[in-house]
C-alpha cells in the first residue's frame, strides 16, 4: 500500500471533513453564545442548514465522481456516483431537519443537537461509499449512536428517554448479530473487501447453508436500519417517543442509509446468491408491507401512523430489491428520493401541530384546512403521495417499484403491493378526512410557524410536485446511481 | 487446536448471549449478554486471522471493542435518564409507549 | 392550433388556468371564483368546439396527435400523447359541455367554501378531459386517478349527512380496480417497450397469451366505474351524498370513463378475450338493466332513484359495447352521451327541489305542477327523454343497441334483446310513477304551495341540455356520422380477431 495521500483521496470525502468541521463550529457558537440561549435559538439550526447546503454545493462542484468511480483509503471507501446520490439523499435530509428543528422548543437551542445531527449524517455517508466490513460497522455505528441519543434527547421526557433505550436496545441487538455475521463472512473467504467478497462468494467452494446464514445474519442488521418487519418493533415506539423532526430523520435518512447499504452489499457481494436473497427479500417486503399497513389502520396517533406506514413503504421499496435488476435499483433510489421529501413534509406539520395543540393524536388535525387552508392543502400533497396518487411524488415512485418486479416476472409481489396500497390509502384518506371533513376542534386558530420552518417546508412541496411530473433530473441521478452499482 | 473448537466456543457465546438478551429484564445483565454477542464475533475474527494469516481480523477486533465500549456509554446514559424519572430501569417497566 | 398551442393540449389544461386564477383569489370574494369558474369552463367548451371543427369525421383514426417524450423509464419511453377519435371526440364535448352547466346549477346552491368547490371543480374538469384524450397508458393512467381525488373532496366536503363514507368508499372501490388496471398496463408496457396505445395495439401479439387476465385487470378498473352489477353498490352512495354539481359530472362524465375505457383498450387491445368474455359481460349488462329498474321502482327518494336508474341505463351501454356490433357500439357510444345529457338534467332537477324544500323523499312533494309550471313542463320532457320515448334521445340510443344485440352474433340469442326491452318498460314505469308522485295530483303539503318556480338561471342551465334532447331524438345522424368511421374500425379488428379464432 503506499503512502502518499493523492489529491483524489481528499475529494472522495470531502463531504464527510466538511461535515466534521461544520460540527465543531456549531459547538463553539453554542459556547460562545452560552448565554444567549435566543441567539441559539434562531441561528444553530440555520447555520447547520446553510452549512450543509455549502457542503453539498461544493461537493457537487469538486467532489463529483467520475465514471466508474475508483477505490479510495487503500480500499476502504469507494468514490462513486452512488455514493454520491446517496451522501445528496442525508445532507439533503439533514439539512431540512435542522430547519424543521427550529420550531421544537427544547431541540432549537441546543448545539449539541445539532453536532449529533451532523455527526449522524457524516456516518451514512460513509455507509454508502464504505467499500471494506470494517468501515462499513463504523459508518453504521457513526450513525446510530448519535440516533440513540437523538431518539432519548428530551431526558425530561420520560416517552423520549423510554424510545432512546428502545431504539439502543433494538440496534445494539442487531447489529451484534449482523458482526457476527461479518466475522463468519471474513472467516469464510478471508477479506474484508466487499468488491472482493464478490468473487470468493462465487467461487462456490463454500460449506454448504454457511452462505445461507451469513446472509440472513447480515440482514438482521439491515433490516433494523430499514425497519423492515419483523425488525420493525423498535419503530412504533421510537418515533412516537422521539422529538418530531428526529422521527423524521430516522424515517428518512437512516431508512436511506440502510438501503443504501443493502444495495450494495447483496448486489455486489452476494451477487452469486441472488436467487437465495431476492426470496428472503420478497417475503421480508411482504411482511412488511402486510404488517405496516394492517397494524396502522389502528392507529390513533399520527405519529404511530406515520411510523407503520414508514414500515409499509419500507416494504414497497424491498420490491425494488427484491427485483435484483437495474430498474429495481433505480427505483429504490428514486423512491427513496420521493419518500425523504413526502415523509418530511409529513413529520414537519405534524411537529408544528404538536407544538400548538401539544397533542399528537389524529383528532388535533381536525378541520386542519379551515385553521390553515396552506397547512391543509401541504398536508394533503404529503399524503396522497405517501398513498401513491398521481401527479404526486409518491405515484411515480411506485409505478418504478412494481415495473421493476412486473419486469423480472415478479407479479405475485406487485399484487401483494396493490392491495397494500389500497389499505395504505384507506388510513391515509381517514386522516384526509379528519383534516377536510371534520370541524376544527377550536375555531380559528392561528399557527404562526418560524421562518426556517416555512422554507423546509416549502421545499419538501416543491419537491413532492416536482419529482412527481419533473422526472428527468432525479430519474438521471437514481440512473447514475444504478449504473455504478451494476457496472461489476 | 483445531478450527471448529473457536467457531463452538463462539457459537456458544453468541447464542448464551442472544438468550440474554431476549430473556432477562435486568438492562445492565442485558448489556453484558450484548458484550457476550460482541466478543463472540470478535472471537471469529481472530480465530480467523490467525487461520488466513490475514490482519484484517485483528484490526476489526479493536474497532468492535471501542465501539462496544461507545455503545455502553450512550446506553448508560440513557439508563440513567430514565431512572432519574422511574426510579426503576426494569425493561417492563417501559409500557409509556403502547398503541 | 390556436393562439399558436395545439388545441388538445389547449383543451385539457385551459381549466387548470383557472384553477390557478381561482387559488390567488381570496375566499370572500364568492362571485369573482364563480365568474371565473365558469367564464373558464366556457372558454374550454369553445375551444372543444374549435377542436370539434378541426376534427375530421369522415377519418376513423386519431387525429389532432400531440405528442412528445416526457420520461424513458429503463429504454421505454412515457409519452405525453394526445389525440382524438370518433370514440373520444363526442365525450369530450359532453365533459367541456356539461361542465359549465354544474358549476352555474351551483350558483347559490354552494354558498360555504366555494373557493375550494370552484378549484376542485376545474381541477376535475381537467382530469376527465385527459382521460378521453390520452393515448399513452401511463399518461391515461395519471388522469384516471386523478380525477379521484377532487371528486372525493367534492363529495365529502360539499355533500349530505352521510358523505364521508360514501367519499371514502367511492374512492376506495374506484382505486383498488385501478390499481390492478396499473399492474397490467406495467405488465403490457415492459413486454411491448412502450406504453403507446398505437404500438401496443400494432403488437399485440406479444401479449396474446395473457390477455384474459389483462382483460379481466381493464374490465375490473372500467366494470367499477362504469359501474356494472355486481360492483355498483358505491354508486348510489355517492350519488345521494354529492351535492347536485357532483351528481351532475358524476353521472354525465365519470361513469362514462368506465364505459370509454372498454371502448378504448379492452376491445381493440385483447379482442380474443373480449369475444369470449363478450356473453358474460353481456349478461351482466342485462341483470344491472332489470336490477337498475326494479331497485328504481322501490326507492322512495328522488335522487336514489335517479341514481339506480344510472345503473339500468348504463346497463344499456354495456350490453351495446359487448354486442360487438357496428350498431350496438355505436349506440352504446350515442347512450353514453345520451344519459350524460338526461341524467344529468334529471339530477338539476332534483337539485332545484331539493334547494327549496330540503328533502328528497317523493312523499314530501304531489302537485308542484300547478306551484311550478316550468320546471314540471321541463322535467317531463327530460323524463321522457329518460325513459326513452321516441323524438327524444333515449329512444334513438336504446333503439340501435337492442337492434345490435339482436343481431349480435357474438350474444347468437334473441334472449338479451328480449330482457333488455323490459328494463325499458320498467324505466318507463318508475319515470312516470316518480313524476306522477311528485307532479301531478293536488297539492298535499302545505310548504310546498309557495315553492317559486324556475329563475333565469335555472332555465339557463337546463335548456342547453334540452336543446341537444331533442336534437338528437330528432336528427341523430350528425351524431352517428362522429361516431360511426371509428366504431367501424374498432368492429373490423374485433371481427378479424372473431375470424382467426373460428379458423
Amino acid at each position: 500500500m503506499s503512502s502518499a495521500f493523492t489529491p483524489e483521496m481528499w475529494r472522495s470525502i470531502f463531504p464527510e471533513i466538511g461535515l466534521l468541521i461544520l460540527a465543531i463550529v456549531l459547538l463553539v457558537f453554542d459556547l460562545i453564545w452560552l448565554k444567549q440561549p435566543q441567539m441559539r435559538a434562531r441561528w444553530l439550526g440555520w447555520m447547520t442548514s446553510i452549512g450543509i447546503v455549502l457542503i453539498m454545493g461544493i461537493s457537487a462542484g469538486i467532489s463529483m465522481p467520475q465514471g466508474q468511480g475508483s477505490v479510495e483509503w487503500g480500499g476502504m471507501l469507494r468514490f462513486d456516483a452512488a455514493g454520491f446520490v446517496f451522501r445528496m439523499i442525508f445532507m439533503s435530509a439533514a439539512a431540512l431537519t435542522a430547519l424543521f428543528a427550529s420550531q421544537f422548543e427544547a431541540l432549537k437551542k441546543r448545539g449539541e443537537f445539532y453536532a449529533l445531527l451532523l455527526i449522524s449524517t457524516l456516518g451514512m455517508n460513509l455507509m454508502a461509499s464504505a467499500a471494506d466490513l470494517i468501515l462499513l460497522f463504523l459508518a453504521i455505528e457513526t450513525t446510530s449512536l448519535p440516533l440513540y441519543v437523538m431518539a432519548g434527547f428530551l431526558t425530561r421526557d420520560d416517552r423520549s428517554v423510554e424510545a432512546g433505550i428502545k431504539y439502543f436496545l433494538f440496534g445494539a441487538i442487531t447489529s451484534a448479530v449482523m458482526l457476527y455475521g461479518f466475522s463468519l463472512i471474513y472467516g469464510l473467504t478471508g477479506t474484508t473487501q466487499i468488491y472482493e467478497l464478490r468473487s470468493a462468494f462465487q467461487a462456490g467452494n463454500l460449506p454448504v447453508g454457511l452462505a445461507e446464514l451469513v446472509i440472513v445474519l447480515v440482514l438482521v442488521g439491515f433490516g433494523f436500519k430499514i425497519s423492515a418487519a419483523p425488525f420493525h418493533f423498535w419503530a412504533p415506539d421510537v418515533y412516537s417517543g422521539a422529538p418530531t423532526p428526529v422521527a423524521g430523520f430516522l424515517s428518512t435518512a437512516s431508512k436511506a442509509a440502510g438501503f443504501a447499504v443493502l444495495l450494495r452489499v447483496l448486489q455486489i457481494a452476494f451477487a452469486g446468491q441472488g436467487s437465495l436473497w431476492t426470496v428472503l427479500i420478497a417475503v421480508l417486503a411482504t411482511a412488511s408491507m402486510l404488517i405496516g399497513n394492517y397494524l396502522a389502520l389502528a392507529q390513533r396517533s399520527i405519529k404511530r401512523l406515520l411510523a407503520y406506514s414508514s414500515i409499509a413503504h419500507a416494504g414497497y421499496i424491498l420490491i425494488g430489491v427484491a427485483a435484483d435488476s437495474e430498474l429495481g435499483t433505480l427505483s429504490v433510489i428514486y423512491y427513496l428520493i420521493a419518500y425523504l421529501v413526502t415523509n418530511l413534509a409529513a413529520f414537519g406539520i405534524v411537529n408544528l401541530i404538536e407544538s400548538r395543540v401539544g397533542s399528537d393524536e389524529i383528532s388535533a388535525l381536525a378541520g386542519l384546512n379551515r385553521r390553515s387552508a396552506g397547512l391543509g392543502l401541504a398536508m394533503l400533497a404529503a399524503l396522497l403521495s405517501l398513498g401513491g396518487i398521481p401527479p404526486f411524488a409518491g405515484f411515480f415512485a411506485k409505478l418504478l417499484v412494481f415495473a421493476a418486479a412486473v419486469e423480472r416476472g415478479l407479479i405475485w409481489l406487485v399484487l401483494v403491493g396493490v392491495f397494500n396500497a389500497v389499505v395504505g390509502l384507506y388510513y391515509y384518506l381517514n386522516v384526509l378526512k379528519v383534516i377536510y371533513l371534520h370541524p376544527p376542534v377550536e375555531e380559528k386558530e392561528v399557527f404562526p410557524p418560524t421562518p426556517a420552518w416555512r422554507i423546509a417546508l416549502w421545499v419538501c412541496l416543491a419537491g413532492i410536485l416536482l419529482i412527481g411530473f419533473w422526472f428527468a433530473p432525479w430519474y438521471s441521478l437514481a440512473q447514475a446511481a444504478t449504473s455504478a452499482i451494476w457496472i461489476y | 487446536m483445531p478450527m471448529s473448537y473457536y467457531l463452538i466456543l463462539s457459537a456458544a457465546m453468541f447464542a448464551i448471549g442472544v438468550l440474554g438478551v431476549i430473556l432477562r429484564r435486568n438492562p445492565l445483565v442485558v448489556f453484558m449478554s450484548l458484550e457476550l454477542m460482541f466478543n463472540a464475533a470478535n472471537l471469529v475474527f481472530v480465530a480467523f486471522s490467525a487461520y488466513h494469516q490475514i490482519l484484517d481480523g485483528d484490526l476489526f477486533v479493536f474497532f468492535v471493542m471501542t465501539t462496544a465500549a461507545a455503545e455502553v456509554a450512550v446506553g448508560l446514559a440513557l439508563m440513567v435518564a430514565i431512572f432519574r424519572a422511574k426510579r426503576t430501569i426494569d425493561l417492563d417497566e417501559m409500557s409509556m409507549l403502547k398503541g | 392550433m390556436i393562439f399558436g398551442l395545439h388545441p388538445l393540449l389547449l383543451v385539457t389544461f385551459l381549466p387548470l388556468i383557472g384553477f390557478f386564477i381561482i387559488l390567488f383569489l381570496k375566499a370572500e370574494q364568492k362571485n369573482a371564483i364563480r365568474w371565473t369558474a365558469l367564464l373558464t369552463s366556457l372558454a374550454t367548451f369553445g375551444v372543444s368546439l374549435a377542436m370539434l371543427a378541426l376534427f375530421d369525421p369522415a377519418r376513423g383514426d386519431l387525429q389532432l396527435v400531440y405528442r412528445t417524450s416526457w420520461l424513458r423509464v429503463g429504454g421505454i419511453s412515457i409519452d405525453f400523447y394526445l389525440g382524438v377519435d370518433g370514440l373520444s371526440i363526442l365525450l369530450v364535448m359532453l365533459t367541456t359541455f356539461l361542465t359549465p352547466i354544474a358549476i352555474l346549477s351551483t350558483w347559490s346552491a354552494v354558498e360555504e367554501r366555494v373557493k375550494g368547490f370552484m378549484a376542485f371543480f376545474l381541477l376535475l374538469e381537467t382530469g376527465m378531459i385527459g382521460v378521453f384524450l390520452a393515448l399513452d397508458l401511463v399518461l391515461f393512467y395519471i388522469f384516471w386517478e386523478f380525477t379521484l381525488v377532487p371528486m372525493y373532496f367534492l363529495i365529502g366536503v360539499w355533500g349530505g349527512e352521510r358523505r364521508v363514507y360514501a367519499a371514502v368508499k367511492f374512492f376506495l372501490f374506484t382505486m383498488f380496480g385501478s390499481l390492478l388496471m396499473l399492474l397490467a398496463i406495467l405488465v403490457m408496457g415492459l413486454q411491448v417497450g412502450s406504453f403507446a396505445w398505437n404500438d401496443l395495439l400494432a403488437q399485440r401479439q406479444l401479449f396474446a397469451q395473457t390477455q384474459l387476465w389483462l382483460f379481466l385487470a381493464f374490465a375490473l378498473a372500467f366494470a367499477i366505474k362504469v359501474p356494472m352489477f355486481p360492483l355498483h353498490t358505491w354508486l348510489p352512495d355517492a350519488h345521494v351524498e354529492a351535492p347536485t354539481a357532483g351528481s351532475v359530472i358524476l353521472a354525465g362524465v365519470l361513469l362514462k370513463m368506465g364505459g370509454y375505457g372498454f371502448l378504448r383498450f379492452n376491445l381493440p387491445l385483447f379482442p380474443e378475450a373480449s369475444l369470449q368474455a363478450a356473453p358474460y359481460m353481456a349478461v351482466l349488462a342485462v341483470i344491472g338493466i332489470l336490477y337498475g329498474a326494479a331497485v328504481s321502482l322501490m326507492q322512495k327518494d328522488v335522487k336514489k332513484l335517479v341514481a339506480y336508474s344510472s345503473v339500468s341505463h348504463l346497463g344499456f351501454v354495456m350490453l351495446g359495447i359487448f354486442a360487438l356490433t357496428q350498431q350496438g357500439l355505436a349506440g352504446g357510444v350515442l347512450q353514453m352521451i345520451n344519459h350524460g345529457l338526461s341524467t344529468g338534467a334529471l339530477f338539476l332537477i332534483v337539485g332545484m327541489l331539493y334547494e327549496r324544500r330540503h328533502t328528497r323523499e317523493m312523499s314530501a312533494y304531489g302537485g308542484i305542477w300547478k306551484v311550478m309550471p316550468i320546471l314540471g313542463a321541463l322535467t317531463l320532457i327530460v323524463m321522457l327523454s329518460s325513459a326513452g320515448l321516441p323524438g327524444l334521445n333515449g329512444f334513438v340510443g336504446e333503439f340501435t343497441i337492442l337492434l345490435g344485440a339482436f343481431g349480435s352474433q357474438v350474444l347468437n340469442s334473441p334472449y338479451f334483446a328480449g330482457a333488455a326491452t323490459i328494463g325499458v318498460i320498467l324505466a318507463a314505469v318508475y319515470l312516470l310513477v316518480m313524476f306522477e308522485r311528485v307532479f301531478l295530483g293536488p297539492v298535499r303539503v302545505e310548504a310546498n304551495l309557495s315553492l317559486k318556480d324556475l329563475n333565469a338561471r335555472e332555465v339557463i342551465t337546463l335548456v342547453p341540455l334540452l336543446v341537444l334532447i331533442f336534437w338528437i331524438g330528432l336528427y341523430p345522424a350528425p351524431f352517428f356520422n362522429l361516431i360511426n368511421p371509428s366504431v367501424e374500425r374498432l368492429v373490423s379488428l374485433v371481427q378479424g380477431a372473431a375470424m382467426l379464432a373460428i379458423h
